[in-house]
């Protein structure tokens, strides 16, 4: 039994010491953010270190909202590459689809749970979006279709594409069998079932390439639709989203497939050309979004406008200067990196997990720069300048956050394998 | 159908802030929040200044961001021109209030009790008052407004619920002016019907030239200022309200 | 064949149901003007919507896990 429990791949199954130390972690920071979460429901959001925006001088979006398109960005990296394999015909790559997927599902997870703390009265929020939600809002675009569609869309992409690993699984006798032969749902690969496969995740591919960019504009849309707020009101918000979207996601794939790569010794199933491949992704990505940014700083200082003039100068030498040329110098580097590589021809995955590490460090700030400075600093009447810094509850709660994804992730690597077992060419 | 607004006249403001206290009077709304909030402006340098002031309410605009962005329906447009917020459905999310040009929203941070200048939940105060009903609650007020019977207005807040200046529908579906008109000891605001002609804002508004607040953000206030001009560049805000602990 | 038309029309129905919610049950789109564009005009609309996109997805589920009725089994 114990010998043949070993021949389920890439530790499915298997508990180590390490990965309980890992686990027991997580769940510490979790109950932390729990807790924090606990004080903020009793005693009100009065302990978070968000105000009224005007004559209270603070910001009344902040860290959560900041981590929510973060997470929303990163879960668009997943079913990107998982759809653009499929359309492309890139066999290679496969083997980081599920990956990909997985980090798409567990990020619409906590984006979702990066709203609740945000609201006022969470349950009323969830009920009521149902009973009420406005098409006019930009908010309906975020929570039915980015939150309930997408979310759907990849999990169904997810659960589809892993048949053929479950029944490979499944004949491998251990405790998970049931499951995985549950899972497999009489998958057999006859030639009849491997040509509906194909034709299946052909079309959800194509289904689900409209509904991502949808989904990232509307979540553009939210901040890009508000003439009020000087920095927000911008048609370039929605394509910017995408594409910082693309840059963190992609970013943190590379992060998460090096991890694994490492634990489980799979330098012949995750090989260089994968590496190769989402490294010159990431680099025309950073550089399409860096045009992006130059754009937006000279509209800002052109224009001229005192508002937006305002903005810009604490962007760039005001409160907000640090956190800004931090963001700049995540991208910078990254590209430094990501292109000496093409250049060269030469390739070190070191430095290319420094650069996923450092363009997500990027993103956060960003997203940071994008949600605040518009709120303390771009009041349109005189209200004067405002300000906002985090405090411990948020962190703990954005910490218990990327704690529970993490633990998602744990979980799931012990019941399935998480890197794909057939091949491309099926 | 009445279609309300208001016509602010800055030459009579003398920036004595009668309409704050007779708001926070009226609606007992919390530590910090201003439904309406009087600026005082400096320019020049010194010794040539100026000062000057103006009443900020929320403008309920004809074209209002914040009803729009609102993905509940929790606040909304009524048809007599008043932007209202239901405080049964909002769920908290402050959209309208980052969509607002304006900034007059305000978030009820914490638990109402501990929101008011004093904390009535504090046992050394509730043992003093024995358990009546404090002072700012006022049951009255808060019944349902409305043909639609939303709750929208009142003296009793909700925790984690967005509100602003109501134009003092409660007073207002009962025949009376809002609190800020009634207290402005200079006649400085004037609430009405802006659709008959002969109401005291429209007669206003026809011997007066007018001006709005940030026309340019397509907004159409139905807050109209009259005996002024639109604050540009060289203003100073003189004593501002602090930012709250 | 049946199963992929099976898909098919869940896809399709799925959009209209989408469409249906989004533009004539939800509330309506345009300037606010009035009590009723807070409201959706039929109760419950927004769901509506969410099930038209679950129903387009899970399409792609039945189509691959009906089991075979000539004799594939
Ligand atoms: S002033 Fe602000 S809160 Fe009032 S109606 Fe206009 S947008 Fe809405
Ligand atoms: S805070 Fe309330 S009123 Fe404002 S947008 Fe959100 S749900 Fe609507």
């Amino acid at each position: 039994m114990q010998a043949k429990l070993e021949r389920l791949p890439f530790g499915v199954g298997q508990l180590t010491p390490k990965y309980l130390t890992f686990v027991m972690g997580m769940l510490v920071l979790l109950a932390i953010g729990l807790l924090s979460y606990g004080r903020q429901l009793s005693e009100g959001h009065i302990i978070t270190g968000l105000r009224d925006i005007g004559s209270m001088g603070g910001a009344t979006w902040g860290l959560y909202i900041v981590f929510l398109i973060y997470f929303v960005g990163v879960s668009f990296a997943g079913i990107t590459i998982a759809a653009m394999i499929r359309l492309l015909d890139v066999h290679y790559l496969k083997p980081i689809s599920r990956i990909a997927e997985l980090i798409t599902v567990t990020a619409l997870i906590l984006a979702g749970l990066c709203i609740l703390p945000d609201l006022g009265q969470p349950l009323r929020g969830i009920t009521n979006l149902f009973r009420y939600a406005r098409p006019q809002s930009p908010f309906f675009g975020t929570f039915t279709l980015v939150v309930s569609g997408y979310f759907f869309a990849s999990l169904v992409y997810l659960y589809l594409a892993s048949r053929p690993d479950a029944a490979t699984c499944a004949q491998v006798p251990s405790r998970l069998q049931g499951l995985h032969r549950l899972w497999a749902a009489g998958y057999r690969g006859t030639p009849a079932e491997q040509h509906r496969r194909k034709v299946a995740s052909f079309w959800l591919a194509i289904a689900i390439l409209p509904l991502l960019v949808t989904a990232h504009s509307t979540l553009g849309f939210v901040f890009g639709l508000q003439v009020g707020r000087p920095g927000w009101h911008s048609a370039l918000q929605a394509p910017g989203f995408v594409v910082m979207a693309g840059v963190s996601g992609v970013g943190l794939v590379i992060l998460v497939a090096a991890l694994f790569r490492r634990l489980y010794g799979a330098e012949t199933r995750l090989d260089d050309r994968i590496f190769r491949w989402l490294g010159n992704l990431l680099m025309v990505l950073v550089l399409a979004y860096l045009y992006f940014m130059v754009v937006e700083w000279l509209t800002g200082a052109y224009e001229g406008h005192q508002h937006e003039l305002k903005l810009t100068k604490a962007l760039l030498g005001g409160d907000f200067a640090s956190t800004y040329w931090l963001a700049v110098i995540c991208l910078v580097v990254p590209l430094a990196i990501l292109f000496g590589q093409w250049v060269r021809n030469q390739f070190s995955l070191t430095q290319l997990v420094v650069a996923g590490a450092l363009v997500n460090v990027a993103a956060i700030a960003k997203r940071y720069l994008l949600v605040v400075p518009s709120q303390t600093h771009g009041t349109l009447l005189p209200y004067g300048t405002g300000s906002y810094s985090p405090t411990s509850v948020e962190y703990a709660v954005v910490l218990g956050v990327i704690a529970l994804g993490c633990l998602i992730f744990a979980i799931f690597v012990k019941v399935f394998p998480v890197i794909d077992l057939t091949d491309g060419a099926e | 159908m009445p279609r309300y607004g208001m016509v602010i006249d800055l030459d009579r403001c003398t920036g004595c802030r009668a309409c704050m206290a007779a708001c926070k009077v009226e609606n007992n709304t919390p530590e910090g929040s201003f439904w309406m909030y009087v600026f005082r402006f400096e320019e020049g340098e010194y010794p040539n200044t100026r000062i000057w002031f103006m009443p900020r309410p929320c403008m309920h605009c004809d074209n209002a961001p914040c009803a729009k962005v609102c993905p509940v329906g929790a606040r909304y447009k009524r048809e007599d021109g008043i932007v209202a917020t239901d405080w049964d459905r909002c769920i908290g999310c402050r959209y309208c209030e980052v969509a607002c040009p304006y900034s007059v929203n305000y978030f009820n941070w914490r638990d109402p009790e501990e929101n008011q200048y004093v904390n009535w939940k504090d046992p050394e105060l509730e043992a003093l008052s024995g358990g009546v009903i404090p002072p700012y609650k006022n049951p009255d007020l808060d019944r349902p407004c409305g043909p639609e019977k939303r709750h929208i207005a009142g003296a009793s807040h909700v925790e984690g619920v967005i509100e602003k200046c109501t134009f003092c529908v409660h007073r207002v579906e009962a025949g009376k002016t809002t609190a800020c008109a009634a207290n402005c000891p200079e006649h400085a605001i004037i609430f009405g019907d802006l659709d008959d002609p002969a109401s005291e804002p429209s007669q206003k508004l026809q011997r007066k030239s007018s001006f709005r607040l940030l026309e340019e953000a397509g907004t159409h206030p139905r807050v109209q200022y009259v005996g002024g001009t639109p604050h540009g560049h060289g203003w100073r805000q003189i004593q501002p309200a602090g930012k709250r602990s | 064949m049946t199963r992929g038309k099976l898909a098919v029309s869940m896809v399709l129905g799925g959009f209209f149901l989408q469409a249906l919610s989004y533009f004539f049950l939800a509330a309506p789109l345009g300037i606010p003007t009035g009590v009723e564009y807070s409201n959706p005009r039929l109760p419950f609309a927004p769901a509506i919507f969410i099930a038209g996109v679950m129903l387009v997805f899970i399409a792609a589920i039945v189509y691959e896990l009906l089991p075979d009725r000539d004799g594939g089994e």
